[in-house]
């Protein structure tokens, strides 16, 4: 568990620094950046304590963005590196964030096993169904059929379903937030963060650049619902497993699954297997 | 005699691994030096395996050449192994008596060994114990007894390894032993292999493969994050790694693949700690973009690559040397990272401490190229001397500068210092993209040209490292042989063996393979006519990266082989005396006659 800073009441901007976004305007990627300072400011950490991983791409530059130590790094490579960093310092509040194609094309085979391991660390997707920095494909999640600026073909495969494949895998905590409703997102960020383990959060992010009408900014409300509301328990799984089975027809914000017995953290089996080390280093030529 | 090669062939459940190691345990132990090298087939489904031992009373710097006695268990699989065991006419041929004398399986067709000698091998480790498995007993006991090793230490020591196995494994073991003793006292060889005493006992010696020596080398140069994926033959690194990295406050990531292991050592290298990856050849092919990253970002990492026959899946069990370009040049973008290669099995610890002290001190990913030979083979080691090994830690800011913090600031030499998360003050992005001083992304090429410089710069201290190189032989001979890694312990017995002949002759060996040390080879070739680069590789890889940075004397060629065919040092000794011939049409006659090489 993320032990909270000394002081509850940081203000959001200590989070953010003098870069400017390099965004389109009406980029669902600036509503995201405003939830994580948020969510931050409310966890409290210092930004020096923070380790923040990216992949490429529009989303992949939001580190850049926050006070925090960033790390922008290769196309799919943010969970190993995050968890590289976690590994060495589990003191350290570590964050991912990327893109939909960066995380469940190009990565796709490392989700599996961050969840596998669960790391006490939290991996924002922002889901748009482009590739917009790469001059718009359709990404993974993109609708089979479905047609993108970019490519001269349509999207020829199904869709992933981002929140179905945590579920599926085991991730402890899976939760999806919009980009359009950043305090609502603020709060699912920074419960993902409190959690002890993995946290996986879909984050509907529409291209404005790119997106097709229905993805961007102005998606009708009425497509949008929120899982409390609904009445859901986020303690039952197969529940969450049948909410996420509306993906492409309604967008459900919340948490989706909480375990809420988490099992131990891949650091406190770590922290087990190091008890009692007090080897030097030049004892290795014993 | 002062020592003696002994090869061994049989089915992998004939417990020849077992005879090997139990062999070289008590050679290092009596003060005998000794390299173990060997092949196996999978215990479980079977197939052929082998070991080669050779062994003396001064350091061995190879597995050598033509044995001295070959033990045959099973002719079929000591003909598909005759490239690791060679029979020559000095050889004593010794086989198990259950098979007809093998004439026509002796591998090199025409070669009459010295004597071939059925003994009842499978018969004696019947009686001895009822079980086949006392057939490594029986052979270590005619080996000890014909060699004329010291019979009662030797079997206490050997007793010792079987003692795990239970009592009546062990009572089995050590009747088989004896009656092998009994067997070879009875029947002397045609040819006395008796050896030398060892002018001391072994005690403080460490008998240790490449592997094990480059992870206790990581441990002791401060490593403590290691993430792997499983491959051959790079798995004894990471096996000893993921039992006693815990215990140094380390951790160890059994990662799902070479990418996610280089990336998540990047990772850890970014949070402050020392970090490795272990690979080989197809392994190292997936870790070439997060090397790049590594330079980029300008973050410590070192990276093995526990070279392999290739390409693709090639040939994981043998050896070869044909990774050097892809460790020097499989990166995109206008990059440089050191590439370093041990050259004995005792080396491979320098070298690993080396390549994190490097790695450490100038910000930047290196690649520590060791081979299957060095990486598989055992050898009897010295004590190593702790004080003699400078760690280097990587430069971090001062609280001044932490103040005004900029992590890639450009200074003389192209170093700055490195923060990490936790550092109040030292936030910073590390990006992929070309950056600032700062570390903020730019499409600025002004920017781009000064970082490259700053980073490719940096690096050039090296160049200056003779201490990186070996040298031996003559300083101002004509002719001189450059080699590299496991081979180069062949050709430096070859420059040895010829210089008793009174051949002038030089040898240079680098550590350092990448960046090319200029001025380091230009001493070298100045008094030299006539250069050969010996190595294993198709190409002759290191003949051609020398071409692009230095110039050869003018008779400059490659003699390479690909891997898994052994290069002997009696083949090297032929070479040098070849370079030797005043014409040159003559000596590129015998060079080509004797190595057919194109």
């Amino acid at each position: 568990m993320i032990s909270l800073g000394p002081d509850q009441r940081t203000p959001a901007k200590v989070y953010s620094n003098d870069v400017k976004p390099k965004w389109c305007p009406g980029c669902g990627d600036f509503g995201a950046l405003s939830a994580i300072y948020k969510a931050l400011a409310a966890v409290g950490r210092p930004p020096h304590e923070i380790a923040f991983v990216s992949g490429v791409g529009c989303s992949g530059r939001i580190p850049e963005y926050t006070s925090a130590y960033g790390f922008n790094s290769l196309a799919g490579r943010a969970l190993p590196i995050a968890q590289g960093i976690k590994m060495a310092r589990p003191e350290l509040l570590v964050l991912a964030a990327g893109g939909d194609a960066d995380g469940f094309s190009v990565g796709g085979g490392h989700i599996s096993h961050a969840i596998r391991r669960n790391p006490d660390l939290t991996y924002m997707v922002m889901d748009n169904q482009v590739m917009g920095s790469a001059g718009g494909q359709p990404s993974p999640t993109a609708p089979c059929g479905s047609s993108a600026p970019g490519s001269a073909c349509p999207s020829m495969a199904a869709p992933i379903n981002p929140v179905l494949y945590a579920l599926a895998y085991g991730a402890h905590f899976v939760a999806q937030g919009i980009a359009g409703d950043p305090e609502g997102l603020a709060k699912l960020i920074e419960e993902a963060i409190r959690f002890p383990g993995f946290a996986f959060i879909n984050i509907q992010s529409p291209c404005a650049a790119f997106g097709t009408p229905n993805m961007k900014a102005s998606t009708p409300r009425t497509a949008v619902r929120k899982l409390g509301a609904e009445g859901h328990n986020p303690a039952n799984r197969l529940m969450a497993i049948e909410l996420a089975e509306a993906f492409g027809s309604i967008v459900y914000t919340g948490v989706f699954y909480r375990n809420p017995n988490p099992p131990p953290t891949f650091g406190s089996l770590i922290a087990a297997l190091q008890k009692g080390s007090a080897i030097k280093d030049a004892d290795a030529i014993a | 005699m002062k020592g003696a090669v002994i090869g061994i062939a049989g089915s992998s459940q004939d417990g020849i691994t077992a005879f090997g190691d139990a062999l070289i345990d008590a050679l290092a132990l009596e003060g005998y030096f000794a390299i173990l090298s060997g092949r196996s087939g999978d215990p479980v489904r079977g197939g052929e395996a082998s070991c080669r031992i050779r062994f003396g009373t001064t350091p061995v710097l190879n597995s050598g050449g033509v044995l001295d006695l070959a033990i045959v268990l099973d002719w079929k699989d000591f003909s598909l192994l005759s490239g690791e065991l060679s029979v020559g006419p000095e050889t004593v041929v010794v086989h198990d008596g259950k098979q007809g004398s093998g004439a026509a399986a002796l591998p090199s067709a025409g070669v009459r060994p010295a004597a071939t000698v059925p003994v009842p091998i499978s018969e004696i480790a019947a009686r001895s114990g009822g079980e086949s498995l006392a057939k490594d007993g029986v052979v270590l006991g005619l080996v000890v007894a014909w060699l004329g090793l010291p019979k009662r230490r030797m079997l206490a020591c050997i007793s010792r390894r079987y003692r795990s196995k239970g009592k009546t494994a062990l009572t089995a073991f050590r009747r088989a032993f004896l009656a092998g003793v009994e067997f070879a006292d009875q029947h002397p060889l045609a040819r006395d292999l008796s050896i030398d005493p060892s002018p001391a006992r072994g005690a403080g010696r460490r008998v240790a493969d490449g592997n094990e020596m480059c992870a206790r080398a990581a441990l002791f140069a401060g490593c403590k994050f290691f993430a792997a994926y499983p491959i051959a033959p790079a798995g004894g690194i990471t096996q000893f790694l993921q039992r006693d990295i815990w215990k140094h406050g380390g951790t160890f990531l059994a990662a799902e693949d070479e990418i996610a292991a280089a990336a998540a050592a990047v990772g850890a290298s970014y949070a402050g700690v020392k970090s490795m990856t272990a690979t080989s050849g197809p392994g190292f092919s997936l870790q070439t973009e997060v090397l790049g990253l590594a330079s980029a970002v300008e973050l410590p990492l070192v990276c093995v690559n526990v070279q392999r026959g290739g390409p693709a899946t090639g040939m994981p069990t043998t050896q070869e040397q044909a990774d050097l370009f892809a460790a020097v040049f499989s990166a995109h973008g206008d990059n440089v990272r050191p590439v370093l290669a041990p050259t004995s099995v005792a080396d491979t610890f320098d070298v690993t401490v080396e390549a994190f002290n490097i790695a450490e001190h100038y910000q930047t990913p290196v690649i520590v190229l060791t081979d299957r030979d060095l990486a598989l083979s055992k050898a009897v080691l010295e004590p190593i001397n702790p004080s003699q090994f400078n760690i280097i830690d990587r430069l971090e800011p001062t609280k001044a500068e932490l103040r005004k913090y900029a992590r890639f600031q450009l200074t003389d030499a192209g170093i700055s210092p490195i923060s990490r998360p936790g550092m109040r003050g030292g936030s910073y992005l590390a990006a992929g993209m070309e950056h600032d001083e700062r570390g903020t992304p730019t499409t600025s090429g002004e920017i781009h040209a000064r970082m490259t410089r700053k980073r490719l710069n940096k690096l050039n201290p090296l160049k200056a490292r003779r201490d990186l190189f070996l040298f031996e032989g003559d300083p101002d001979a004509h002719i001189g042989l450059v080699s590299w890694g496991n081979v180069s312990g062949i050709v430096r017995e070859a420059v040895r063996m010829a210089r008793a002949k009174g051949i002038k002759v030089k040898l240079l060996v680098p550590r350092l393979l990448y960046p090319v040390a200029e001025v380091v080879y230009e001493d070298f070739f100045a008094s030299l006519r006539r250069c050969v680069v010996v190595e294993q590789s198709h190409q002759g890889q290191l003949h051609r990266l020398l071409k692009m940075w230095t110039t050869p004397p003018r008779e400059y060629m490659s003699v390479s082989k690909s891997g898994a065919n052994r290069i002997s040092p009696h083949e090297v000794v032929k070479l040098i005396q070849a370079m030797e011939q005043p014409a040159t049409e003559r000596f590129r006659t015998h060079y080509c006659d004797l190595l057919n090489v194109i």
